[in-house]
């Protein structure tokens, strides 16, 4: 469709820039601080605010922990898409309306032993999260379309429903509050640390990290699917089926979209609540682009990103208003991250 | 109802002209949503101040064009990769907007014309419908008869070629980008005055209807102008189906999105045949 920005856009040109995540972040810190001093009267005790509160107590510790986890999930669904050059910007809504699945089957099956409940909470979140991305892998194999439009635009148009569905059909009407009724607590994933949030949804994370690393990098389908992401015309020629790892490699990213809205139901918040999941599914594209796309390093830059998110939330509450620094956080790193700083070679425009 | 259609297209003509100088430079801008809630922020901010919705036009027209060469400089002068670049234009909106917000009114939300007037009207509709078609047209004079159009067209379209010339496809692209943003700011400007009021998330996907419409009107100023008041007049059918339907309202925020995606199936599978 374009040839440039197409060109750009494979894999390749978002993983070679070792610094740019870490100057990234760095300027985000910076404007930050920047506006946390104009937009507070106590700007000494926001800035605590912002770097210390998030590590001060087992409570903040563990819920920083616990948002990491989503993070990491959603952040290695993004890492397979982009790997293979496929751009999967339907995040948000593929978590939120998987969490919203999930709950219902759980719902549905709330005379089952507790395991068995998780399972299919879990398997009907992961499947619907795959099934919504895999839509996009299949208009974009069939029919040319741009993947990257047709994800966002799916996720954008089922948002609204399942904010419907919450707050309609499936509301529960004993809560004060826009969710579903709440799942057996059979079904709850343990908690790991004290009165936090923090759930056994951590140690899933982690060891998905380290089963996407070894898919990509030892497996023929990992191998495959990178070689497609770096040049899809190449990767044809060599018989690899583009439909195979179009479709596959995005209805990966959606099943573990789903997976990340699964786990943050039965771990977190066991229902599913009206707009929980806002701003996750970008933050996951930050997330593995920090990581240069590397299913390791998504833990270290998930880490930090939660981290980052904390603080932003508990400096807002010491500024004379609130303001979305969290968006604000998450658009400068997007706009630096994938930049490549070239001093004094500016003759080399494109 | 068509009244109320070409209406409803007047933003989605301006901010896919924006679009359309963008594809035509090989750039898929997806930041026209972004460039159009600034621009509809800054005509409130603009008319507010002076009383003029002329200024009002102005100065949302200018905070989409800053908010583009924000943009341009990220993708050209810091290349970053031009689809996440696009995600952070929007993003960037969605969190400058209420930080500004409050710094000027003192509230992040709903901000009100200060007298809410009706724009001047011309055969029943407003004249920014005039002032969009007459863009349309300097669209496509610009593109299809000036030699700036011509390298721009080449920027999208064959840029080894301009290069090969000693022509930079960067500096076509980042003027693409600019008038993106000038021409979405502008379409943002017109929905929040005709409204009389920011909101926000007031763009509501307006600029990715915008950007289907661009593929939809085969890449050409005429098309646009024709899929912008298409997707207009199933937004209009969408409202009165509300009615009787009963459909709710919350599902219904869905629809635009719902009908510019299947469009751009559509589009992409006739395209594919004819290929």
């Amino acid at each position: 469709m374009h040839r440039n920005a197409r060109s750009d856009a494979r894999g390749s040109a978002l993983q070679g820039r070792v610094w740019a995540g870490v100057v990234a972040i760095g300027i985000a810190l910076a404007v930050t601080i920047v506006l946390l001093i104009v937009g507070s009267a106590t700007p000494g005790t926001a800035l605590r605010a912002f770097f210390i509160t998030p590590i001060t107590n087992r409570y903040y510790v563990g819920n920083m922990l616990n948002s990491m986890s989503s993070l990491l999930i959603a952040g290695l669904g993004i890492v397979v898409a982009f790997r293979a050059g496929l751009y999967n910007l339907g995040g948000e809504g593929q978590i939120y309306v998987s969490a919203l699945v999930g709950t219902v089957a759980g719902l549905g099956a709330a005379g089952a032993p507790g395991p068995l409940g998780a399972l299919i909470v879990i398997v009907a979140a992961i499947a619907t999260g795959a099934v919504l991305a895999g839509i996009s892998g299949a208009l974009r194999h069939y029919f040319r379309s741009p993947e990257l439009i047709t994800s966002f635009l799916l996720s954008a148009a089922l948002i609204p429903v399942a904010d419907y569905l919450i707050t309609g059909p499936f509301n529960d009407p004993e809560r004060n509050l826009l969710a579903t009724r709440t799942l057996p607590e059979s079904f709850w994933l343990p908690r790991l640390l004290g009165p936090s949030e923090l759930n056994l949804a951590l140690i899933v994370a982690l060891v998905l990290a380290v089963v996407v690393y070894l898919l990509l990098f030892r497996t023929v389908f990992g191998y495959e699917l990178r070689l497609f992401g770096l040049n899809n015309e190449f990767a044809r020629y060599s018989g690899i089926n583009a439909g195979a790892h179009t479709v596959g490699a995005l209805a990966l990213s959606g099943g573990l979209h789903g997976l990340t809205g699964g786990l943050m139901v039965l771990g977190t918040y066991h229902a599913a609540i009206s707009g929980f999941t806002g701003g996750l599914g970008w933050n996951a594209i930050a997330v593995a682009l920090i990581a240069r796309l590397h299913p390791l390093a998504a833990i270290a830059s998930a880490l930090v990103f939660s981290y980052l998110e904390a603080g932003a939330k508990a400096s807002v509450l010491h500024t004379e208003f609130t303001f979305e620094l969290g968006t604000i956080i998450q658009a400068i790193i997007f706009f630096f991250v994938t930049a490549t700083i070239v001093i004094g070679r500016r003759g080399r425009e494109r | 109802m068509i009244g109320n259609a070409l209406q409803l297209a007047i933003p989605l003509i301006l901010a896919g002209l924006g679009g359309l100088l963008t594809e035509r430079a090989g750039v898929l801008n997806i930041g026209l949503e972004g460039m159009i809630l600034v621009g509809a922020f800054g005509g409130i901010v603009g008319a507010n101040a002076t009383g003029s919705l002329l200024v009002g036009f102005l100065v949302g027209a200018g905070f989409g064009l800053t908010l583009g060469a924000i943009f341009s400089l990220a993708c050209i002068e810091l290349r970053a990769n031009i689809f996440i670049a696009g995600l952070a234009t929007n993003l960037l909106a969605v969190g400058a907007v209420p930080y500004l917000s409050e710094l000027v009114y003192g509230t992040k939300g709903v901000v009100r014309l200060n007298d809410a007037r009706q724009l001047p009207e011309l055969l029943g509709i407003d004249v920014t419908l005039y002032v969009a078609l007459l863009a349309a047209v300097i669209v496509w004079a610009l593109i299809y008869h000036t030699p700036f159009g011509l390298r721009l067209r080449a920027a999208g379209d064959n840029p080894p070629a301009l290069e090969a010339r000693g022509v930079s496809p960067a500096r076509y692209r980042r003027a693409a980008m600019l008038l993106s943003g000038l021409l979405a700011g502008t379409a943002g400007a017109e929905i929040a005055i005709q409204l009389g009021v920011y909101l926000p998330n007031v763009s509501a996907g307006r600029g990715w209807i915008a950007l289907v419409a661009v593929f939809l009107g085969y890449r050409h100023p005429v098309g646009v102008v024709i899929a912008a008041v298409v997707f207009a007049l199933f937004e209009v059918l969408a409202g009165s189906a509300q009615g009787f339907l009963d459909i709710p309202g919350t599902v219904l925020l869905g629809f635009p999105y719902l009908v510019t995606v299947i469009a751009m199936v559509v589009y992409s599978a006739l395209r594919r045949r004819h290929v």
